[in-house]
Order: structure tokens, then sequence, then C-alpha cells
């Protein structure tokens, strides 16, 4: 069995007004594990308590009532801060450093030495893409570099335990498949991850197991797999077949009882189609869509080629 | 300087500080376990006891290195927002402040007075609000932006955090109030008329006695009709004497008294000249009087009389002269049983020296106070006395970040600026009131009885009517005068940084009466506020709907 990294026990949080009027119970007795060397998804609508268990976690909010051990420590405990990287739902950064300022000022509250804060600065900028950027003050960031800045100071203590507060919102495409891409290796590195979302296909990406929250309570837990595998249905993929061979297997599954319920070609999903997109402008520049003639915008059109090509061909 | 400076006792400073410190703490103490019951029951004792525990572990581990990075992202985050913008206001004063500022051509010393007087007043009104509003302002923008989050989810203790912002803000302080500093220094230098003698006397202080008109003792003068007294008048012509007595450290070639006496005419006299004094220097022991010539007090500037060491004196009886040594003949060594000699203040290793004033114009007065006699010690440069009286200022400013900060810690940014404000303004110029409030020397009572004074137009002298009504306001006022009475031990005592006076008016800044309790005051606020500020922080939740 795994190690627990985390170990949650009857967690509830009840907000409360200035007066000790209870205003909203975020969390009630959630109780879950997240294990060593996983990327565990905390799931749920707006208003779940994802964050406000993270939150929890990092002692930012006191629970009501419950235990909370991480890393074998208290939440209240300072000390675990030596092994988490956190990064926050919004970037809360401090706008009037650059980048560079940024990584060097989170490293020196770790107990890491001059030359090294300085390795991991650099190689953090280079890692999440911002070598063009680092002596630009974080105000004039776009928001994915901002987080993109941000996931580099939760990693500046080279962390076992990596917190991410909706890690891909507000990132494009592109952005989000580079996050989740990190996300993957820092799993591969052996770190712990739970990221809390509500971007599903995000989670369903990257998360050996998810915990669904509503309302505060746990709905659902266990592994991506076991909770998204329809065990009463089966699908075959194959080469293209024809109309033929098609209404043979038919034949041969209505024989053994089998309903079959589609049979269609699959498709790419959209992100697929859009980074295959970029990245084939990124190789060929000046290349655009042309609708062919007749054509209205949503009919196919043919890939124009570079200007400079068709003035040499 | 009239008011003569009043020796600090750090170590009795340290013992009142250990029992106000004390105090609040047990207060602090009692209240936390006693709220601790009714919301965790059983428990909770034992969680106030573990949170002290830990609160203290806490100071144990501050991580210099934290607190520098806290320090320098404060540091930087002033600049950065362009808080050096205010030297474009300091810029502006002084560019134009010189058109308005012509000296007076008979007497040009004023002239330096005035100029020194306009730097560290535009300084004090520049440095200090735009100090306290940056501290204010940095941790509640930080909790309000949720930037702190990303901090205290680092290794990072709360008390790491108040401390560096205090640093933080402290040395922003100090870069302006230096570049301030210079520059004033340099226009100073630039407007001081080139007869007027820049440099700061260093006084020595003595204590004061009266004897009067018959020549008795007496502890005060007489009272000419000032409602508030701050000299008392000796009779001319008369037995009335002003009795100094001076500590004398070495011994020296020739001593200077300077003096600055105030002339009351009762009748009108000859009016081409001023009133005369005389100081004769006393031996009681060896009934010993050598008369030193009398002079014509010149008012409201500085009188200099030179004292050889060797003086000649004459027999009244047989008319021989002789010859006494100020230092051998007429000192008196220091007694620790004197009671006069215990008041004193300073070394007294060589001697104490007795000096009598006397008005020798019959019906005239003259006013003194302690601190308008004193031997003038060997002068100190004007450029030592600045930068003394700018220390004085940037402790004050130290002082006021740590209030700041403290308060931001627990209250927004509006409320921290109101209350470290309050303290400011009641400090520097209400701190005498609250504490003639407080020991019931203020006439008119508390709040609720001057409202109904003012409304009934009652003078403050008269007694209240005795009824229901009037009791019930008393004793409403009771207890908010007893509330006063803690307060005055929150609110510091900013007259100590007054420094800039000092040297106006010509006078090295004291250390002992002066820089050392400010000094005393400001590290004194530092750990109260430091705890104050940790505990506010660790207790709060940051991330509280």
């Amino acid at each position: 069995m795994s190690e627990a990294v985390i170990q949650i026990r009857n967690l509830s949080k009840i907000y409360r007004d200035f007066w000790g009027r209870k205003k909203v119970q975020a969390l009630n007795s959630l109780s879950l594990d997240v294990n060593k060397g996983e990327i565990f998804g905390l799931l749920g609508p707006n208003g779940s308590g994802k964050t406000t268990t993270m939150k929890l976690l990092l002692g930012l909010l006191f629970p009501t009532d419950g235990e909370i051990s991480i890393l074998g420590k208290s939440a209240s405990d300072v000390s675990k801060n030596e092994q988490i990287g956190y990064l926050p739902e919004e970037s809360y950064l401090y706008r009037f450093l650059n980048a560079e300022e940024t990584l060097d000022f989170y490293g020196r509250l770790f107990d890491i030495s001059p030359a090294e804060r300085r390795e991991r600065t650099n190689a953090l900028i280079e890692r999440v893409g911002l070598q063009h950027a680092r002596r630009r003050q974080l105000k004039e960031y776009s928001k994915g570099m901002t987080r993109r800045i941000g996931l580099a100071q939760a990693l500046i203590n080279n962390p076992d335990l990596v917190l991410l507060d909706e890690p891909t919102s507000g990132l494009d495409p592109l952005g989000t498949r580079d996050m989740k891409d990190m996300i993957l290796k820092l799993r591969d590195e052996g770190k712990t991850v739970v990221m809390c979302s509500h971007l599903l296909a995000d989670v369903q990406d990257v998360c050996d197991r998810i915990a669904i929250l509503f309302n505060g309570e746990l709905k659902e837990l266990g592994t991506v797999d076991e909770l998204l595998t329809e065990q009463d249905e089966t699908q075959l993929l194959t080469s293209k077949l024809d109309a033929e061979t098609i209404d043979e297997l038919k034949a041969v599954l209505a024989k053994h009882n089998a309903d079959v319920r589609s049979v269609t070609h699959p498709r790419n999903s959209l992100e697929d189609l859009f980074l295959k997109t970029v990245r084939t402008s990124q190789e060929r520049p000046g290349q655009r869509y042309v609708p062919s003639a007749g054509d209205g915008d949503s009919a196919g059109g043919s890939p124009e080629p570079p200007a400079a090509d068709a003035e040499s061909n | 300087m009239t008011v003569q400076p009043v020796s600090f006792d750090l170590l009795d400073g340290l013992i009142q500080w250990l029992v106000v410190f004390a105090g609040f703490v047990a207060t602090f103490t009692v209240v936390a376990l006693a709220t601790s019951i009714p919301l965790y029951g059983v428990s909770g004792p034992k969680r106030v006891i573990s949170g002290a525990m830990r609160g203290l572990t806490d100071f144990v581990s501050i991580s210099p290195r934290r607190v520098y990075a806290i320090a320098m992202l404060a540091f930087k985050e002033s600049i950065r927002r362009k808080a050096l913008l205010v030297f474009v206001v300091f810029a502006g004063l002084f560019m134009f402040a010189g058109w308005f500022m012509e000296g007076d051509a008979a007497r040009p010393e004023l002239h330096l007075t005035n100029l020194v007087a306009f730097v560290f007043l535009a300084m004090t009104w520049i440095v200090l609000p735009v100090v306290v509003l940056l501290s204010c302002w940095g941790l509640p923008e930080d909790i309000r932006l949720r930037s702190l989050h990303t901090v205290v989810t680092k290794p990072v203790r709360r008390n790491e955090i108040v401390l560096g912002r205090m640093l933080g803000f402290s040395a922003v302080g100090t870069l302006i109030i230096v570049l301030m500093a210079a520059v004033g220094y340099g226009w100073i230098l630039r407007h001081v008329p080139k007869d007027v003698a820049m440099f700061c006397r260093v006084p020595v202080y003595g204590s004061i006695s009266f004897l009067d008109r018959n020549g008795n003792p007496q502890e005060q003068g007489i009272n000419v009709g000032d409602i508030v007294m701050t000299r008392s008048f000796i009779e001319g012509g008369s037995k009335a004497t002003a009795i100094w007595h001076f500590p004398i450290s070495h011994e020296v070639d020739e001593l200077k008294i300077e003096s600055r006496f105030e002339a009351f005419r009762t009748w009108k006299g000859n009016m081409d000249r001023s009133l005369r004094v005389r100081f004769t220097l006393v031996n009681d022991e060896k009934d010993l009087r050598v008369p030193l010539p009398a002079y014509e007090v010149n008012e409201f500037r500085y009188n200099e009389v030179l004292i050889s060491r060797h003086q000649e004196i004459t027999d009244e009886q047989t008319l021989k002269k002789s010859e006494v040594d100020l230092f051998k003949d007429l000192l008196v060594p220091f007694d620790p049983q004197n009671e006069v000699h215990r008041k004193l203040q300073g070394d007294a290793s060589a001697g104490v020296l007795t000096v009598h004033a006397q008005c020798l114009d019959r019906g005239q007065y003259i006013g003194l106070s302690p601190g308008d006699c004193f031997l003038r010690l060997t002068d100190r440069s004007f450029a030592v006395g600045y930068i003394k009286a700018t220390v004085g200022l940037w402790l004050e400013c130290l002082l006021l970040v740590v209030i700041a900060v403290t308060a931001s810690c627990f209250v927004k940014f509006p409320v921290a600026f109101i209350l470290t404000s309050s303290i400011g303004v009641v400090g520097s110029f209400a701190y005498g009131f609250l504490l003639e409030i407080v020991s019931g020397k203020q006439k008119g009572g508390g709040a609720a009885e001057s409202v109904y004074r003012l409304i009934t137009h009652m003078n403050e002298t008269t007694p209240l009517p005795e009824n229901l009504f009037t009791k019930s306001i008393v004793a409403f006022d009771k207890p908010l005068v007893e509330g006063l009475g803690i307060v005055r031990y929150v609110i510091p005592d900013l007259s100590h940084y007054g420094t800039s006076e000092w040297l106006a008016k010509g006078f090295d800044v004291p250390w002992n009466g002066v820089l050392l309790p400010a000094m005393a005051v400001t590290f004194a606020y530092f750990l109260p506020c430091l705890l104050l500020g940790y505990f506010s922080l660790r207790l709060r939740e940051l991330e509280a709907k």
C-alpha cells in the first residue's frame, strides 16, 4: 500500500460572520488520503469546497473540526512548507518584481544557497518558457505568463508535494497543454501533485485519482479509470472498414446478443486539432487558410502556401 | 533653552518597562485563558498554553535570511511605488523657501534658528506621513491582493513577516531622511549669513534654589502674575537670591557661565540701561564669597560671564587683597549625603560650584528658570549637532513605523492609518495634557463633565452642583479617566524626539536627557509591538470570508 502524504479525517469548515453566526458550511466531514507519487484531482462545481480544502491544507484557514496530517505534520506547522509548493488560483505574486526577482525572493524564504538559488531560478525560468521576459515586471505579464511564473515559484524549493489550485485557469490551449505536460513530468520526478479544477478534461488527462465534492461533501473517490470506465459496454477500434464488413460484424455481434449502439469514425479532440494547427503554423509561417471558390466560411478550403514559395514557383 | 533636560535613568526606565510589559502580558494571558473555555471547553487553556509555546518557538527560530528577504521586498515595493517622489515636494519647498526667510539684520543668529527649524519641520512633515502611509498600507494590501498567501505558504513565520516589514519600511524612512538631511544641510550652509557662527553649545546644568527678600530659603521665587510660571522672580536690591549648584568634572583655566534672564520692571527706573545682575561664587564651608563684576541683563540673548581660575578678592574689613583658586578654594567635594548634591546631573568629580545671582536694581525683578543659567563647556560643531538632531527624527520615524506595521496586522489600511496618526498626534502634542487628565491636575473633569460644563456655561473651577445627574456624570467619567491611565502606557511620549529644537536654539542635543530616552522609547515599543503583530497575524485567518 502506498504511503499517504496527506491524511484528512472528518474535516469540516464553517464560515462565520463577525458575530460568530454561521454563514456557510464549506466542508462537511471530509475524509480522504492522498498517496505519495500520484496526481490527485479535487473536482467539483463552484462553491463545492475544493479551494477551501486546499487552503485548510496550507493553514490559510483553520478547520472548524477534524484533523489534517500533511507530510506527517499538522497543517498549522510552518516547517511542513519546506517540502510543499503551492500555486494559488490566481497568481498572487508581487507585480513590481520581475521574474528573476520573484524567484530569488521566494527562494530566499527557503534554506537554499545563493548559488543554488541562481541555478534553480535560471532552470525554472527556462522550464516555464519565460526566458524572453525574465527582466520584465510581472505587471506587464499576460495571464498565461503569470501562471507560468506562479508555477515556477511553487517549484523553487524542489518540493515533494505540489498543490495546484486551478492550474490551467486562464491559459490558452497551448499553455494548458504545457501545464499538463509539466504536471505529468512532476509525477515522473516522484512528486505528489494535488490539483483542484472544474475543467474536467484537464483533470481527466493528468490525474491518477480524483475526488468529487459537492456542497462540501465527498461524493466520489477513486482512480480515473475506475470511475470513467463503463463496465457494461465494449468499444472496438479498427482500421477503416467498408459497409459490407460492418454489416458482417453486426451480424456476428447479433448472434452473440450484443446490442450495437453506434458505428462511427473516431474524432480528434478540438484541443488536438488546435495544437496541430498552431504547431504547423509555427513550422511553416506565412501559410494560411484560403476558402475554395464558391465556398462559404464554413466550407472546406485549401491552405495557401507561403507568399515567398508561391512567387518562386 | 528655558527647559533643562531631565537626566534619563536607564535602569529605572528598564524596570518600569518590565513592569508595564509584564502587566500587559499577564492581562492578555488571563483574557485568553478566560475566553478559551467558552470557545473550546476544557481543552481551551491547553490550546492557549500550546499556542504560547509555539510563539516562543517561533521567536527562537527567527531566520535572519527570511527577515532580510521580506525587508528587501518592502523596500523595493516602496521604492518602485515611487515613494521617493516626496523629494519633488521637498525640492519645491527648498527652491522657494529662501525667498520668504530673510533674516533680521540686527539679530542674524535668528536666521540660522529659522533655517534649522524650517529644514526639520519640512523633513518631519514630509517623511513621517509618507512612511506611516507606506507602513499602514503594505500588509493590508498584501492580504487584500493575497500576495501574502504565497509567502505564508512558504516556511515563513508570522513574526518574520512583521519584523521584515518593520525593517523594510524603516530602511525606506532611513534612506529618505539621510537624503533629505544632506540636502537640508547644504541648503542651510548656502543661506546662512556669513557673519553667523555655527556651533552647538554644550551646557552643564545645575540645580536651583532660592532665598527670599529676607534671606530665607524658598523652593521658588515670586510669581509676577503669569498663569503658566516658567520662570520665578527675585526682587532686586534685597537679599532675594537664586542659587545654582553646578557639578564640575575637571579643572580648566577658565569657566564660562551663560545666562538668559527675563527682566520685570515694577517702575520705569533708568530706561537707558538694562537691569543689573551680579554673580557671586560662594564656598559656605570656608565662608568664602567672590563677587564677580555686575553686568546688564541683555534680554532675549545669552549673556556670557567668564570666570578665570584665579580670582582676586578684597577683605571687606581689612581691605587686604588676596587671590583664590577657583578649583582649590571655591569648589566643595561632591557629598552623596547632601540633598542638593544628589539632585545634580552630570559628573562632579572635581567638586560642586555654588553661584549666587542677585538683581541689583531696587524694586525691579529678574525671572529665572533652572535652565536659564549654565556652565558652557567647549562647543561642538554644528555638523555634529545636525547629525544628532537628524538621529532624533530618525528614531521617531522608526517608532511610527513599528506602530504602523503593528496596527496593519490587525486592522485594514484606513483604520491603521487613523490609529497610528492619532497615536502620533497625541504623543507629540497632547501627552502632557493626557497626563494632567489622568493625574487629576486638569480641572473640569472628564469628557461627560466637560460637555456638561460647556452646555451650562460653567467655569471649569466652579464646583458641580450636588444632584443625581451630576453624580452620574462623574461616575460615568471615572472609568473613562481610569482607562486613560492605561492608554498613557500605550501612547508614547514623543516630546523626547524634539531634537531639532535644541539645534535651532544653538545647543548640542543632550545625549542623556534627549537622545537616550528617545532611543529607549523606540526600543521599548519594538518588542511589545512585534509580539502584538505576530499574534494578530497568526491568530487571524488570512483567507476568512
